[in-house]
Formats: C-alpha cells, sequence, structure tokens
C-alpha cells in the first residue's frame, strides 16, 4: 500500500542542496528504529546500515531539493537570486516560492527590452512587504527558498514538488523497513547535495567503499505529446538505467537487476537517458571502483513544482530494491 | 607482430563500459612479456612487469572506444541510437555496424535521398537523432534479436595503406596499447629495477573512469600516459606534428616538468625523434585522472600522431608506435638508474 | 545472380572497363552473340521469335570520384562523378586508380573545428583522400590527375532478403539482364550495358540509335525513402513490395499505355508491383525514348535505400520481381507468328 501521509510529508519538507538540516530530521525520525546503526558525515549524508558480513551494498538516494539562494536584497525589499541546481528562467516567472521558515515570495520579470533574452538575472523575487526592518531580518543574502505547491494524488499518480527525489528517499525509507534477512552489511544513503554535482555520494561512496552501489532516482519519460524520444514510460514499472551521462551501468548489475525483476515478477523497463546524471556517477569511479547502477522512478515535468510519478511503479521499484538488498 | 597486434584487437570492440568482452584478445598478446594480470572494478586490464625494487611505474593507455547504443526499436526494422562516446554524426552516414544483441546483427546508417531532402537540409550536419540503423528485418523479428541498451559497434576492416601507415577504428587509443606492448618487449631485453604496470584503461572516453578506478588500485610512483594526438592534415597549420615523426611530447601544467625533460634527454640520448606540444590546461586524456590520484602523481604524457580522430578510419604510422615503445623502455632503464626521488623534487 | 561480383568492381562513368570485362566474359562462356561499340556499350543478342525490337538496358556505371589535385604533402583532392550528397563520403575507404591504391577520405577532426564549423555539412573541398603517402612526389608515383575512384564497400546479405553493396545503381539491372540472357528464352531481345549513364545518359543514346528499338526495357536501381520519420508520400518505392514502375521522371513521361500493360502482365502472372511515386530523378528512357523517331519506353526498376552511397540496400525479393516481370513482358511482346 503506497504510504501517501509518507510521501506527502516527504514532498513537502524545506531542503535544497546544502540546507538538508530540516529534511535529514525527518528521515532520521522515520528510520530510527529500523536500522542498526544511523550515521551523518562531515558533509551532512544520513547513513543507516543493516549490518551483515557478506557483501557491502550501497542504496543512495538524494534528500536535496532544488531552489534559489538570495543574493541581493535591494533598498525597495525585492530580492535577487542565483540557482541551486538546474533551473530554466523561463520556467520561473510566475511561481510562488517558500523559505525554510514559511515565508514566501513569487517570481517577478523585469520589463524587457525588444529582443531582450529572458535570464536569472531578469528576475526576482517579491516578498510582499513595504515593510523594511520586516524584510530586513527575514530575509537574508544566502537564504534558499524552494517551490510551492501542493500534493495532490489520484487512484495511480501523484503530482508533487521535489518527486525528484523524495521519491527515492521514499523508496528507501520503505525498503529498509522491509529489509530482508540477508548476510549483506547494507548502507541506505540519503545524500546531500546530489542537484549541485553529486557532492554528497562522491565522499559516502569513498567512506563506505562498498562492494555493489544502487542509486534510486528519477528520470524522463518519453510519453507526454512530442516529448523527448524515450522508451521509458509512466506505468511502464521500475526502470533499469542503462546509460546516462554519469554512468554505463556495469553489466553485471544490468544482469542482476534484470535477473531479479524477472524471478519476482516485477514489472521493469530498461531506461537510457541521453542527459543528466545520478549518484551513481561518482560512487562508481570511487576508490578501485564499485559496480553499480540505478533503478529509476520514470517521472514527468522534471524539476518543476509539478513533478507526476506513478505508484504503481513506486511499488515496483520498492519490490526490487528488496530483492537487490537480499541478493 | 605490432600490426598483427593492432589488426587484431581493432578487428573486436572494446566499447567503453563493455571493455570486459573481448578480454581475451588482449591477455593472449600481455602474457608472454608480463608477469601477472588483474583488473580493476570497472574493467582496466592491468599487465604487471615486476622489478626487483618497490618502485612502481604506471603505463595508461585506453582500450575502449566510442560506439552507439540502442535507444528505441522502430517499425520497419530501424533503430534509433545515443552514442557512448563523442561521435561527428557526420562520419556515422553510410557507415556499416554490428549491433551486438542476442546475435550479432548486421545494419546500415543510411542517409535520406536528395527528392526528399530539402536544400537548406542538404547544407546541414546531421544529428544524431535523425540517423537510423537500417536492420532489414521486420521490427517483430529484430525485437527478438535485440534490446534496447544492446551496444553497436563500427565495421571497417583495417588497412595497410602505403608505407607504414595504417588505418582503422579505435586507433584511438590502441595505437597506444601496441606502444604498451612494444615497451613490454623491449624491456625483456634491457634491464629495469621497478615494477611496470601496462594498464589498458576503461572508459576514457566517457570520462576517464577507468584510469582514475586503476590509479587508485595501482597506487604508482609515476605515470606514463598515452594517447592520440592529432597528426598534420591539409586543414591545420604547417607546424602541426606529423605522422611518423615520433611520438609528440605534452608540455603543461598536467604533467611534471622534470619528468618530461628527462625524457625529452632520454630520447636526444638514445637518437629517438620526438614532437613538441604545449597544453596549458585540460590534456582530455587519462592525465586528468592519474595525475590527481590519491596523493597525486607525477605523469608524462606522450601522444601518437593520428590523423581523422573519432572516425572509422584513424590513420597511424606504425613507425612511431614502434620508436615510442623503444623510447618508454629506454625511459624506465634511465629512471631506474638515477635517483628518482631527486627528479621528483621541486 | 551476379551481383556480388558485379558490384565489388570498380566502374566510376568513364571508366567501366572491369565491368565491361566480366560482363564479356560471362557472355563468351554463355554463348551468346555480343558486340562492343565506340563507346563502349555492350550490345548482347538474344536470338528468338520476334515481333518487334526490344531493347533491355542497364547502365554499367556507377557514381565515384576523380582526383582532380594532388597537394604539397601528398594528400588527393578530388571532385565528385555523378550525384553524390557529399555527407556520406566523410571516412569512408576507396581505391584510387587502376591500380586499386588503397585510401581512405579524410577531413578535419570534429575535435579542432568551430562550433559552426560542426553544425555545417562538409563540402567536398574540405574532405580529402589519405593514401599514405607524405609527399607530392611520393603520391604522384601512384596517382595521377583524372584517375577514378570508387568506394571500397563488400557485397553483404543481411535482414530478411536484403543486400547491401555499392553501385546496386544499376549492376542490379546488369545482373538481371545476364540472367535473361542466360535463359536462353524462345523470344528476341537485345540486352544492351551501357555506359555513363550517371553523367548524362551518355551510352544508351548511341546504343538505341543503333538498335532502332520498338520497345526499350530499363532496368534500374530506383531511389527509396521508406525510412523513419520520411513522409508516406514521399518514399517514392517501398523495399520489398515488388517492381516499381515508373510513371514520370524528370528525362521521362512514360507511355502511360505501355506501363499499364506491364501492371497487367504482373497481375496475370502473380509478380509484386508498384508504381515509383516520385517524379524526381531520370535514367536511360530518357536517351532512348528520344532516339530517331522515338521508341515506347518504360523502366522497371529495383527500390534502392541510400542510392549513390556506399552502402545501397536492396531485396532478393524485389530483383525476383524484376526479373520475372521483364521475362514476361519480353515473352509476351515477341507472341505470334515470326515476322523476320
Amino acid at each position: 500500500m503506497f504510504n501517501s501521509e509518507l510521501m506527502k510529508r516527504l514532498s513537502d519538507c524545506f531542503g535544497p542542496s546544502g540546507r538538508e538540516k530540516m529534511i535529514r530530521e525527518l528521515i532520521m525520525d522515520e528510520i530510527k528504529d529500523f536500522a542498526d546503526e544511523i550515521t551523518i558525515d562531515p558533509l551532512g549524508n544520513l547513513i543507516a546500515r543493516k549490518k551483515g558480513k557478506g557483501k557491502k551494498i550501497l542504496f543512495s538516494a538524494h534528500m536535496d531539493q532544488i531552489g534559489l539562494m538570495v543574493t541581493h536584497v535591494d533598498e525597495k525589499g525585492f530580492l535577487r537570486f542565483a540557482n541551486v541546481g538546474g533551473l530554466n528562467a523561463k520556467e520561473l516567472q510566475g511561481l510562488r516560492m517558500v523559505f525554510a521558515d514559511g515565508h514566501e515570495g513569487v517570481i517577478c520579470c523585469e520589463e524587457l527590452k525588444e529582443n531582450e533574452k529572458l535570464t536569472t538575472s531578469k528576475l526576482f523575487l517579491d516578498v510582499a512587504s513595504c515593510d523594511k526592518e520586516f524584510i530586513k531580518e527575514n530575509f537574508r543574502l544566502g537564504d534558499m527558498c524552494v517551490f510551492k505547491s501542493d500534493y495532490y494524488e489520484t487512484d495511480d499518480c501523484v503530482i508533487c514538488k521535489a518527486a525528484d527525489d523524495r521519491v527515492g528517499c521514499y523508496i528507501l525509507i520503505e525498503a529498509l523497513k522491509n529489509h530482508p534477512s540477508t548476510d549483506n552489511d547494507v548502507y541506505y544513503v540519503f545524500s546531500v547535495q546530489e542537484e549541485v554535482g553529486c557532492r554528497g555520494a562522491k565522499t559516502a561512496g569513498y567512506s563506505i567503499d562498498p562492494d555493489l552501489a544502487v542509486a534510486v532516482d528519477v528520470t524522463a519519460t518519453g510519453d507526454s505529446p512530442d516529448g523527448i524520444k524515450m522508451d521509458v514510460k509512466l506505468g511502464g514499472g521500475a526502470a533499469i538505467k542503462l546509460k546516462d551521462n554519469s554512468l554505463i551501468t556495469h553489466p553485471h548489475v544490468k544482469d542482476l537487476l534484470t535477473d531479479l525483476a524477472e524471478k519476482n515478477k516485477i514489472r521493469y523497463q530498461y531506461e537510457i537517458l541521453e542527459f543528466g546524471g545520478t549518484d551513481a556517477g561518482p560512487i562508481h569511479t570511487s576508490r578501485e571502483g564499485v559496480p553499480s547502477g540505478v533503478i529509476s522512478i520514470p517521472t514527468r515535468n522534471l524539476h518543476t513544482s509539478g513533478e507526476i510519478f506513478n505508484k504503481n511503479d513506486v511499488e515496483e521499484c520498492i519490490k526490487l530494491l528488496i530483492a537487490t538488498a537480499g541478493e | 607482430m605490432l600490426k598483427e597486434f593492432l589488426f587484431d584487437v581493432c578487428s573486436n570492440h572494446f566499447i567503453s563500459g563493455f571493455e570486459y568482452i573481448k578480454g581475451d584478445t588482449l591477455i593472449k598478446y600481455f602474457q608472454p612479456y608480463t608477469d601477472s594480470f588483474e583488473k580493476d572494478k570497472l574493467g582496466s586490464y592491468i599487465f604487471k612487469k615486476s622489478g626487483i625494487n618497490d618502485k612502481k611505474i604506471m603505463l595508461a593507455a585506453h582500450i575502449d572506444e566510442i560506439g552507439l547504443m540502442i535507444t528505441r526499436i522502430l517499425d520497419g526494422g530501424f533503430l534509433s541510437f545515443t552514442t557512448v562516446g563523442g561521435f561527428n554524426p557526420a562520419t556515422l552516414v553510410g557507415q556499416e555496424v554490428t549491433i551486438h544483441g542476442r546475435e550479432k546483427v548486421y545494419g546500415v546508417i543510411g542517409i535520406k535521398p536528395p527528392h526528399v531532402t530539402s536544400e537548406e537540409e542538404r547544407k546541414k550536419n546531421h544529428k544524431i537523432k535523425d540517423l537510423f540503423i537500417d536492420t532489414g528485418y521486420s521490427k517483430e523479428e529484430l525485437e527478438k534479436l535485440v534490446k534496447i541498451g544492446d551496444i553497436i559497434s563500427l565495421n571497417r576492416d583495417p588497412l595497410s595503406l602505403q608505407g607504414s601507415l595504417i588505418s582503422a577504428k579505435a586507433f584511438d587509443d590502441r595505437a597506444c596499447v601496441a606502444v604498451m606492448l612494444e615497451t613490454a618487449k623491449e624491456l625483456n631485453k634491457i634491464s629495469h629495477k621497478s615494477n611496470v604496470y601496462f594498464t589498458a584503461t576503461a572508459q576514457e572516453e566517457t570520462g576517464t573512469r577507468g584510469a582514475k578506478t586503476s590509479s587508485y588500485k595501482i597506487n604508482p610512483d609515476i605515470g606514463i600516459v598515452l594517447d592520440v594526438g592529432f597528426g598534420k592534415t591539409p586543414d591545420m597549420p604547417s607546424d602541426s606534428p606529423e605522422l611518423g615523426k615520433g611520438p609528440i611530447l605534452a608540455y603543461g601544467g598536467r604533467l611534471n616538468p622534470k619528468l618530461t625533460r628527462k625524457f625529452a634527454q632520454v630520447c636526444k640520448k638514445y637518437n629517438y625523434p620526438i614532437q613538441h606540444e604545449a597544453m596549458p590546461a585540460k590534456t582530455g586524456t587519462d592525465t586528468e585522472a592519474l595525475q590527481v590520484s590519491r596523493e597525486g602523481i607525477p605523469c608524462i604524457l606522450l601522444s601518437i600522431p593520428l590523423r581523422y580522430m573519432h572516425t572509422s578510419v584513424e590513420t597511424i604510422d606504425l613507425h612511431d608506435v614502434e620508436i615510442t615503445g623503444k623510447a618508454i623502455a629506454r625511459f624506465i632503464n634511465e629512471l631506474d638508474n638515477s635517483d628518482l626521488e631527486e627528479i621528483l623534487c621541486f | 545472380m551476379f551481383l556480388k561480383e558485379l558490384t565489388e568492381l570498380a566502374g566510376v562513368s568513364g571508366c567501366e572497363y572491369e565491368v565491361r570485362n566480366y560482363i564479356k566474359d560471362i557472355l563468351t562462356r554463355m554463348g551468346c552473340d555480343y558486340y562492343v561499340d565506340k563507346l563502349g556499350n555492350i550490345i548482347a543478342h538474344n536470338k528468338g521469335r520476334k515481333q518487334k525490337t526490344i531493347m533491355v538496358a542497364a547502365h554499367m556505371d556507377e557514381v565515384g570520384l576523380i582526383v582532380s589535385g594532388i597537394d604539397s604533402d601528398g594528400f588527393i583532392k578530388f571532385e565528385a562523378v555523378g550525384g553524390i550528397d557529399p555527407r556520406v563520403l566523410n571516412s569512408k575507404a576507396v581505391f584510387v586508380g587502376e591500380k586499386k591504391i588503397p585510401g581512405i577520405i579524410g577531413s578535419k577532426a570534429i575535435h579542432l573545428m568551430t562550433s559552426d564549423e560542426k553544425g555545417k555539412a562538409l563540402p567536398l573541398g574540405k574532405m580529402y583522400i589519405d593514401i599514405g603517402t607524405s609527399s607530392k612526389a611520393e603520391t604522384e608515383k601512384l596517382v595521377s590527375i583524372g584517375d577514378y575512384v570508387s568506394f571500397n564497400s563488400k557485397y553483404v546479405e543481411f535482414g530478411d532478403n536484403l543486400i547491401k553493396a555499392k553501385a546496386l545503381d544499376d549492376r542490379i539491372g546488369c545482373s538481371i539482364i545476364l540472367d535473361l540472357l542466360s535463359m536462353k528464352l524462345d523470344a528476341d531481345f537485345y540486352g544492351v550495358f551501357t555506359v555513363m549513364e550517371e553523367v548524362g545518359l551518355r551510352g544508351a543514346e548511341t546504343a538505341a540509335y543503333r538498335l532502332e528499338p520498338d520497345l526499350g526495357l530499363v532496368l534500374e536501381g530506383t531511389v527509396c525513402a521508406d525510412m523513419p520519420e520520411v513522409d508516406e508520400e514521399d518514399k517514392s518505392t517501398l523495399i520489398g513490395k515488388g517492381a516499381a514502375l515508373s510513371l514520370m521522371d524528370n528525362t521521362t513521361v512514360y507511355d502511360i499505355d505501355l506501363v499499364r500493360s506491364i501492371a497487367k502482365i504482373a497481375e496475370d502472372n502473380n509478380i509484386n508491383y508498384q508504381y515509383r511515386r516520385s517524379s524526381a530523378g531520370g535514367n536511360d528512357a530518357g536517351a532512348i525514348h528520344k532516339t530517331k523517331s522515338g521508341a515506347k519506353t518504360a523502366a522497371i526498376s529495383v527500390p534502392c535505400r541510400y542510392i549513390h552511397s556506399p552502402v545501397c540496400v536492396a531485396s532478393k525479393k524485389d530483383i525476383h520481381s524484376v526479373l520475372e516481370l521483364t521475362k514476361s513482358v519480353i515473352i509476351e511482346n515477341q507472341k505470334g507468328e515470326d515476322h523476320v
């Protein structure tokens, strides 16, 4: 059964790259009764371990989300900002944003001259106050904000923000709660700063030095009207990644995940993403190398305030991850 | 011998990420000249020639080649594909390929005929997404043979041109794997004290990934990185490095200056011709990973001049391969007889 | 089927001798009467029941390149012979001149291109042939200006009854005529192997002048664009769907009664056929139907993907359909009392 309540809390929780404290605490609270050991590394990765004497396996889902960072507050109280993670200026105008403490703002655009290109530098945040003192006290350089958008679901699908990669966190949490009895030494890593270059995964990969790594993250789909051309679709099951810009899935890991899916009657589809990367990128080149793969959740409208995924796909991903933990 | 090796390995495929498939071909040639063999976890091949002291010298040349991967199976038995590594789409038009599916499937990459090609289109280079592989099967038949994610290699029989020039796919960087083989052979004749690691690295074309993991594993004292460089063609400046005039020695921040100078001296002493090239920052070679592995590895970079890089007709002069291999053996021998700390000290 | 041998021979327009010698040799062994005319066309005669003079033509020549210069470092400059999209030439293997010196077509490595250059198709002038020499003098010992250059591309069978080769346009036609001649039909026709079709239908004109045919049948490899993302109406022909009958192209408006009668013969004999749905291109029919007082002429073609490239693709099924249909048309037209 899909735990809508948990997914909603994960999606609603504030946590842009480098500001993962709140989401980390939420997840920690959720998993503390299920892990044998929980550590937080110097970069802020949350690492939950299920101890074993066998193979060392690393699972990773990133806690951070894309957002904006305040870079300037002008005399009138308008805020200028920089991207935290991959955002397109064209898609930002008119969006509502929310800060860690709940203050809100709306993204507005300067009046563009003819032929002038819309870039982030033409945008500003209006935080709805004429009270200079209020602004000075509550909006400091370095503060971050994220999309404000409500969680919504139908019988089969969910619309929410930060499905990238809170749905991955959800899958790791559910897998950890249903961890199979196994000899494997399994590390559930909730990583930081993926959206700005998979930085948390790099250090976690080094310190854990696993024999096998599987990242769980969202991927694009090719099933929307005149969209990008790829074979992945919503409702097609767990996506086993074969390649993106950061990783060529180790052939043995591809075979392992495929065999596990077949054996356990888990619906799966192969995924080749012609852009982007995941935590598996830095992990697989860590130390002497780590055979790595990715289980992806097909998701539409990536990096927008309304990412859409399918609940059945998520269930299949959880099953595949549990099967992998027990392998 | 070197030609036989090159024609053999270039008739096989080692697509980035799938280097393990044809490993036997490589092992067969290196085993007679080396003492032990192991792999790193990404699939780099490491052949060790043991010495008598505890110094470690790592030679690195990447075994992988750029290739293609199936992304979609289309009606009429056509395939859409993506690239593994950087391709100029222009070089794929009219190219024959092999799809490594359940069985090997032959295909060609065609082009639309002129009557459905607008003037505008004709002036443009193709994009990968505009190209399709024609397999000649129906979609139903094809789906039994291949799957999304299957890799595709280019077909091109190696060719002997005039003199000692040869042409094939994947001389980038197997020309340098052949250099390592020549060095290994040569070291059987002249003594060496260091342990020498001949490393055929994996996944250079997708981001020097194998060099990163193999150098971590070996943890060498110095690195000799071997790759290919641009050999002079009519569209390049007149002072560009030429084929047949020896390896190109690189100078720049990625390379250790004293070690580089030492190599130049050795070549001068033994009359091996070399050419020179300034590389102020990024080299686009395994040096990127080696130099910053663990606590850092002092490196030199040698390039074999090559024409038409990243096409199926990469062209080199065998003579360059041979003298580079011999020069490196001399270099190792000279290093063994000098104070390495002294050389590496800034 | 003589297709493997025929396609692996070099025969760029104006330099067809390899193909000619091969065909002459086969004809001699078959015991077929033939002669070679002043331009180099081979005219073979199958004697039999005769109502009219039938000329079945296919061209021996293929598109290719010709050496136009040698630079100071020994690289060879070239021009195209016949209609070649320069975009098919990049990084292909070739044979240069009569000695068949192996070479490859080189150009600037993509790494050295500006982003502007990367987006543009490379014109012929920016490509050159590299045979591995390092000076002008060295190249000149092996290659001269005017030497013809052909693609180095082997005959391959693949997929469902498909073949890939260079020069399928029009060795397919040559192969079919040889097959027809080898059948020793009791129906009279001339099998004509023409030269220089690709550079202006030169050979067909003189051959038709001599033969004065009542009926001309041109056997061709024709354009086929049944690839993904090509609109249905632009596909021209479909591979595997049978002999393609031309209605109109740049050189001929085909006699509609003749075309319909051929279609009927196909239907009566259960031979697959299709109409060629494009008016682009042209072939020897353009010369034959206008010679002297004129001759009704039809073109029966094999659909050929990636035509004029080193990797033409055609279906053995279609080749068979064209062979069967041509045979039936000849027999049908020579039925009745012998006039000669």
